[in-house]
């Protein structure tokens, strides 16, 4: 027992005594925070999308379709421009909008006669969710005009002539009541009861990109980390250290307890942090601050076992570097360091959420929400740490002789 | 005390170390004389518990080193060939890592730092971290690291390798003071000089086996008092063999083309009758007279020099 703090003491005076690599440890987090606040503001930060209109019907049912992309929460994080075709045409190629949508001639007089028109909607191909956003819309706006032609065609009809007389509109008003009185046997009594829970939007918690991100960029570093401090051994192996530890009294397991100890002890350093720095720039809720120092520093260890196991396989300290960073950096994107999960196609964030990293994001940004503390995954990281401390002890020894 | 019965160690199909049997007393330096790839560390390494032997018995201090381990390795100190050490911490902070892997704590731990310090000549550098020692300096702490806990048993293999002409002799004086202090020291080297200087009994180690062991007059006498010539240029071997037949106490050690090496009795005033018959043979182009030493000995038993 002695042992372990000897050891835990003598990796903590070694890391203390290379400040560069301390610094650049902590400072991967603090730079991503500051990079992350500056792309994307302080938390309050939405995608911004910009729809081009390329508007050749100049009727109502273009203006009504236009109309649609402004309101509502919509409205919010799509803005439009009205261009002409060619403007348009050179603006989206130049990658200046997120869609241009071009309305044809004749497209209002096609919605009220129940005739064929189609809409083009040219994407930007550079990105991804905005230009999906405006397409769903659009669907869903066409779907929309279909039924209305359904249900109210001869009305529209008649409103397309022009501006309506007072007692037109009176009369519209009254066919419009009996196609709603007609289609009540239908609706009336609903076969569907649809029971609406209004749940209390939760104002602490920011929505902001950087917030969303920082989770899984905390996770980089630690990763970084414990990949760095795992290449140790090997330092230690060729500098013939550890074979002299395994001629001593003290127990080589004794030994590697130790490494872990200061491995725990950096990490949870680190984490704080790290956490402290989001929460300040970018005003990341933390639900339960110990709790998740606790996870990023027990998660973290657990992640320098697996390199440290990785590199044992290798044959010297080359492959090895090589060998972690091979899995080091895949693992990473694919665990949400790069992208987070929620941006992720559904397949390949299920895949991330699997991964040692992408788990551990995933639980720690539980803990930070407050969503609940999970037990089982502190049970599992505890089984893991024990299981992976046997393995690598008896592997890190074999190759020691 | 070390015992050793019979130690075999093989890896797949190479036997590195071949039925080594010997004993080591207290206050005795033991050397193991041999050529890089004898087998002298591995026979540290299974004494020290770093690698398990194949078959046969080793016990330090009445120990099994195999089923009695960690009791074992108590009572030995280990100074490896390589150069063990934490280059980012000082001195000071890898003797208390070291002391406190052998079980060292508190006021002995401090007391035995402060003592190897002073004997190995680094104490007014203590504090500073190693990487920016000589290589002598690093050697000295290296040592100093293997003896911090008072081993009854001191494990020393080639711990002279790249050390300055002042740093070796300062380390070879530390090895004897271990040894009049009562430790039990296994010395292994490739350096004759240091053999003969420093060793009270010695086992001459070739590809796995110990080919002599003794004290150096016993080793020596197995040489006898012959002198050991060695002479380079081109010779006809059969030639050779011939011409030196007449020639009374002449023994061949090693004969080919180019060189020849001779055990001769009182070879200094029978060089003119030597050369006489050797030029009969080839031409002899090159001379080197040797006194008998472990060196002529190893060339008797091996056929080859130490170095090669």
């Amino acid at each position: 027992m002695r042992f372990i703090l000897t050891s835990a003491v003598k990796d903590l005076r070694r890391l203390r005594r290379d400040p560069v690599m301390l610094l650049t440890w902590l400072g991967i987090p603090t730079l991503v925070a500051i990079l992350l606040v500056v792309i994307f503001g302080r938390g309050d930060a939405r995608p911004n999308g910009k729809l081009l209109i390329v508007d050749e019907d100049q009727g109502i049912g273009a203006t009504l379709l236009a109309g649609a992309f402004s309101q509502g929460a919509l409205g919010n994080i799509i803005s439009i421009e009205k261009v002409d075709r060619e403007e348009g045409r050179r603006r989206i190629n130049k990658g200046d909008a997120s869609a241009l949508l071009v309305i044809p001639k004749n497209f209002t007089t096609a919605l009220v006669e129940g005739k064929s028109a189609s809409l083009q909607l040219v994407r930007n191909p550079a990105q991804r969710i905005l230009p999906n956003i405006i397409e769903e819309t659009l669907s869903m706006l066409t779907d929309a005009a279909f039924y209305l032609q359904i249900v109210a065609g001869p009305q529209l009809r008649e409103a397309a002539q022009g501006p309506p007389s007072d007692t037109g509109i009176a009369q519209i008003s009254v066919q419009f009541s009996h196609v709603i009185e007609g289609s009540r046997k239908y609706l009336a009594p609903p076969l569907i009861q649809l029971e609406t829970k209004v749940i209390q939007e939760n104002t602490d918690k920011p929505s902001g990109f950087a917030a969303l991100m920082l989770p899984g960029m905390l996770y980089l570093a630690v990763f970084f980390i414990a990949g760095g401090l795992a290449t140790d051994v090997w330092r230690e192996r060729t500098s013939g250290a550890l074979r002299r530890v395994v001629t001593t009294p003290a127990s080589f397991r004794a030994f590697l307890a130790g490494k872990m100890l200061a491995v725990l002890i950096v990490l949870a350093l680190v984490g704080a942090f790290g956490l402290a720095v989001a929460h300040v720039l970018v005003d990341l809720r933390i639900s339960n601050f110990p709790l998740a120092v606790v996870w990023i520093a027990m998660s973290g260890t657990g992640l320098y076992l697996f390199m440290m196991l990785l590199q044992s396989l290798a044959s010297t300290e080359r492959v090895a570097n090589m060998l972690g960073n091979f899995v080091l950096l895949p693992l990473s994107m694919l665990g949400g360091s790069f992208f987070p999960f929620d941006m992720m196609p559904k397949g390949f964030a299920r895949l991330g959420r699997l991964t040692p990293n992408g788990w551990s994001v995933t639980e720690l940004q539980k803990i930070l929400d407050g969503v609940g503390v999970t037990l089982a995954a502190f049970a599992a990281v505890i089984v893991f740490l024990i299981a992976a401390w046997l393995v690598v002890g008896w592997r890190v020894r074999r190759t020691v002789c | 005390m070390i015992e050793i019965d019979q130690l075999r160690k093989q890896y797949g199909d190479v036997t590195a170390v071949k039925d080594v049997t010997f004993t080591s007393q207290p206050g005795e330096i033991f050397g193991l004389l041999g050529p890089n790839g004898a087998g002298k560390t591995t026979t540290i390494g299974c004494i020290s518990s770093l690698l398990t032997p194949t078959s046969g018995h080793i016990r330090v201090m009445g120990h099994d080193v195999v089923r009695d381990g960690v009791a074992a390795r108590r009572s030995i100190g280990v100074v490896p060939q390589e150069i063990a050490l934490h280059d980012d911490l000082s001195a000071r902070e890898n003797l208390s890592y070291w002391g406190g892997a052998q079980g060292l704590r508190g006021r002995q731990l401090n007391d035995r730092i402060a003592e190897v310090l002073e004997l190995t000549g680094l104490l007014d550098r203590a504090k500073e971290p190693i990487k920016q020692f000589s290589g002598g300096m690093k050697r000295r702490l290296n040592f100093a690291c293997g003896i911090v806990h008072k081993p009854k048993v001191l494990l020393l293999d080639e711990p002279t390798v790249g050390v300055d002409p002042q740093s070796r002799v300062r380390l070879l004086e530390l090895v004897q003071d271990q040894a009049k202090g009562g430790a039990c020291v296994l010395y292994t080297t490739h350096y004759m000089e240091e053999a003969q200087s420093l060793c009270d009994r010695l086992a001459i180690i070739d590809h796995g086996n110990i080919i002599a062991k003794g004290t150096l007059a016993e080793l020596r006498a197995l040489l006898g008092e012959r002198d050991l010539l060695r002479l380079t240029g081109v010779f006809r071997p059969d030639a050779v063999r011939e011409a030196l037949a007449r020639l009374e106490g002449v023994e061949i050690i090693q004969s080919d083309e180019i060189q020849l090496a001779l055990s001769v009795n009182d070879a200094s005033h029978r060089l003119p009758s030597l050369f006489a018959a050797i030029n009969t043979a080839g031409e002899v182009r090159g001379t080197t007279l040797t006194q008998p030493s472990l060196e002529s000995l190893f060339i008797k038993l091996t056929g080859k020099e130490l170095r090669e």
